[in-house]
């Protein structure tokens, strides 16, 4: 039976206290279906939320987390000090700005394209086989970089007659990693749009060429304004993660030659902390970025919110 | 019937614009991984010298020989199959309890809802959360393997999302008119008439397990229980091309040729290496690719 509570009216504790016990009686079952769920948030995400105080004491294993001693800011001021902070920053937030100034209008596209496909199975044919390369891990991706654009027997190399070291040199880096994250994922980006496009009155489109709209028309009067919507909320979650990193791939597709540019936040953190077994130091780094992605996808979240009516939450 | 209004001029300029973007666009899609294809089944020295590009050149099956001898790999996909197989299951049936859970009203919804979303903005960080569970003795186990990223909170709101727009409210009204508990609802009636998204979920779980490999290089240390990609990293993803990789199939190479011989194969295992550990996730797909554009489109539109 569903009760309603009834908060706003005066009924009193007494009444309030029953309703909740009624509401207990059905919904307890509602909890134990949320419980195995809520347990694994606590124990991998909740728990470790109050390990991150190691990021302020010099982290001993012998001593454990609780047991090692207080360094206030020094981590912070260590790496804040350091050679490697301001490229850290940098590398990162530039490989990320140059992503979604590519990765993010391109699925937009594709998807207003794609949705003007008048040939039913081609369509269809298309819009699978773009999926395709999401499928394919983020080893094999790199592998087929370095298969592909080896020196000496690289297919590309062959066909231009050259020999560059792409997976060396510094400049090709960016380009490749974003390349590379295009061919996978842009196809794949399409969905949500094309969910919303799918979901368009088709009676405006009649309505549309009637009045004599071309296509072009349709989809600069009737595609686009359906889609701005989502793509607003798209671009505040890509916003929000400019200083995320991509540690996988980055990881992967680091060499020697390239770290000026390949060296990223992630993959910095990953180097110290694993292998270098720096924990508290790497801890605060972590809790840098973690605090900035924080600020940073709430205040675009908010100016969308000012300025349009669009918001996630 | 309503007449057709004929595409204008202009109107049919674009439609071939279109289609001829299309074409050149599935181009770029589609060769690189038939490229791969064609080489893994050509001869090592056409491939190193960049001949194989339309179709397979010499064909042979050398590379895949290596590939099937070789024990590591072998272990490692072995791995693999447990790895995804148990934690696809294990994250389909916590994931579909608890988006179940938040389709309804409940008491502290708005709590639960909120402790579940805010693990998508903020979280540990890698060494935390390294430390956290390396105390709680998961490191070096299989069981990490198969617990750990067990939820997806995008998942669970897209399970829930589904859940919501495609059982309509009377429904649960008449079962528990007829006596249903929130346990038998979901199980005799939201389950079985969730066969879409449960599909949907499979595979997006199924393959994140599979193609993962940073979870492994983070918190396992023996190599009897590293996975396909951690393994495959190694063969794959590094520079030093005539080292460590070759080196790697040369091991089974036992007679006095051996070394050389190892170089050519090595330089089109690779090529099958990449089939070989691709071809489920990519099956998988498109197996499931009926279910997906109608589940992704149901969930992935907010309600």
């Amino acid at each position: 039976m569903l009760m309603e509570l009834s908060f706003g009216k005066k009924r009193g504790l007494d009444h309030w206290l029953r309703g909740i016990g009624v509401r207990l009686k059905t919904d307890w079952q509602i909890y134990v279906l949320l419980l195995p769920a809520l347990a694994f948030f606590f124990v991998f995400n909740y728990r470790p939320l109050y390990g991150i105080q190691i990021a302020f004491r010099n982290y001993k294993a012998a001593f454990g987390v609780t047991g090692s001693a207080w360094v206030g800011l020094k981590n912070f001021r260590d790496f804040f000090s350091s050679y490697y902070a301001p490229r850290l920053f940098a590398n990162t937030f530039l490989l990320n700005l140059y992503g979604l100034l590519w990765g993010f209008p391109l699925p937009i596209f594709l998807a207003i394209l794609l949705n003007q496909l008048q040939h039913k199975r081609f369509k269809s044919f298309t819009q699978t086989a773009i999926y395709v390369p999401h499928f394919i891990s983020t080893v094999v991706m790199a592998g087929m970089l370095y298969l592909f654009l080896s020196p000496t027997n690289g297919i590309i190399n062959h066909l231009m007659g050259t020999s560059t070291y792409f997976m060396i040199e510094p400049r090709w880096f960016r380009s490749l990693f974003i390349m590379s994250d295009l061919w996978q994922h842009s196809g794949w980006n399409t969905i949500l749009y094309l969910a919303t496009l799918s979901s368009i009155n088709p009676e405006i489109y009649e309505a549309a060429t009637i009045d004599g709209a071309t296509r072009v028309k349709k989809i600069i009067h009737v595609d686009i304004p359906h889609l701005l919507p989502i793509c607003t909320m798209m671009l505040i979650l890509n916003a929000g993660s400019l200083m995320g990193s991509n540690t996988d791939k980055a990881l992967l597709m680091s060499t020697s030659g390239n770290t000026p540019v390949s060296d990223i936040i992630g993959v910095y953190v990953y180097r110290m902390g694993m292998e270098k077994a720096q924990y508290s130091y790497t801890s605060a780094i972590g809790l840098c970025v973690n605090l900035l992605n924080f600020v940073m996808i709430m205040s675009v979240n908010w100016l969308s919110r000012r300025v349009g009516e669009t918001s996630l939450f | 019937m309503k007449a057709k209004i004929r595409d204008t001029r202009g109107d049919r300029v674009f439609n071939w614009l279109n289609l001829a973007f299309w074409i050149i666009a599935l181009g770029i899609v589609l060769y690189p991984l038939y490229l791969i294809l064609i080489a893994s089944v050509s001869d090592p020295d056409a491939v190193m010298m960049g001949r194989v590009l339309l179709k397979p050149v010499d064909f042979s099956l050398i590379g895949y020989e290596a590939v099937f001898q070789h024990r590591d790999l072998w272990n490692s996909y072995a791995n693999a199959v447990i790895y995804t197989l148990g934690g696809s299951a294990l994250s389909l049936v916590v994931t579909m309890m608890a988006a179940y859970g938040l389709s309804r009203r409940f008491l502290a919804k708005g709590l639960f809802n909120f402790l579940i979303v805010f693990t998508m903005f903020f979280t540990g960080g890698l060494i935390p959360t390294f430390i956290t569970l390396k105390d709680m003795g998961l490191y070096n186990t299989r069981a990490i393997m198969i617990i750990i990223n067990c939820v997806s909170v995008w998942n669970l709101m897209v399970a829930r999302t589904y859940i919501k727009s495609t059982l309509p409210e009377d429904l649960y009204e008449a079962a528990v008119v007829d006596g249903a508990t929130h346990f038998v609802y979901f199980f005799r009636i939201v389950l079985p008439l969730s066969g879409t998204i449960i599909a949907v979920l499979s595979v997006y779980y199924g393959v994140a397990r599979w193609n993962d490999y940073f979870t492994a290089l983070v918190y396992i240390r023996d190599r009897a229980k590293l996975p396909l990609q951690t393994i495959l990293r190694e063969v794959l993803a590094s520079l030093t091309t005539s080292t460590s990789s070759d080196a790697f199939f040369s091991a089974y190479a036992n007679d006095t040729k051996g070394m050389t011989d190892a170089i050519r194969k090595a330089a089109v295992a690779k090529y099958c290496c990449i089939v070989v550990s691709t071809a489920p996730a990519v099956l998988l797909y498109i197996f499931m690719q009926k279910y997906f554009v109608k589940g992704v489109m149901i969930g992935s539109l907010k309600g």
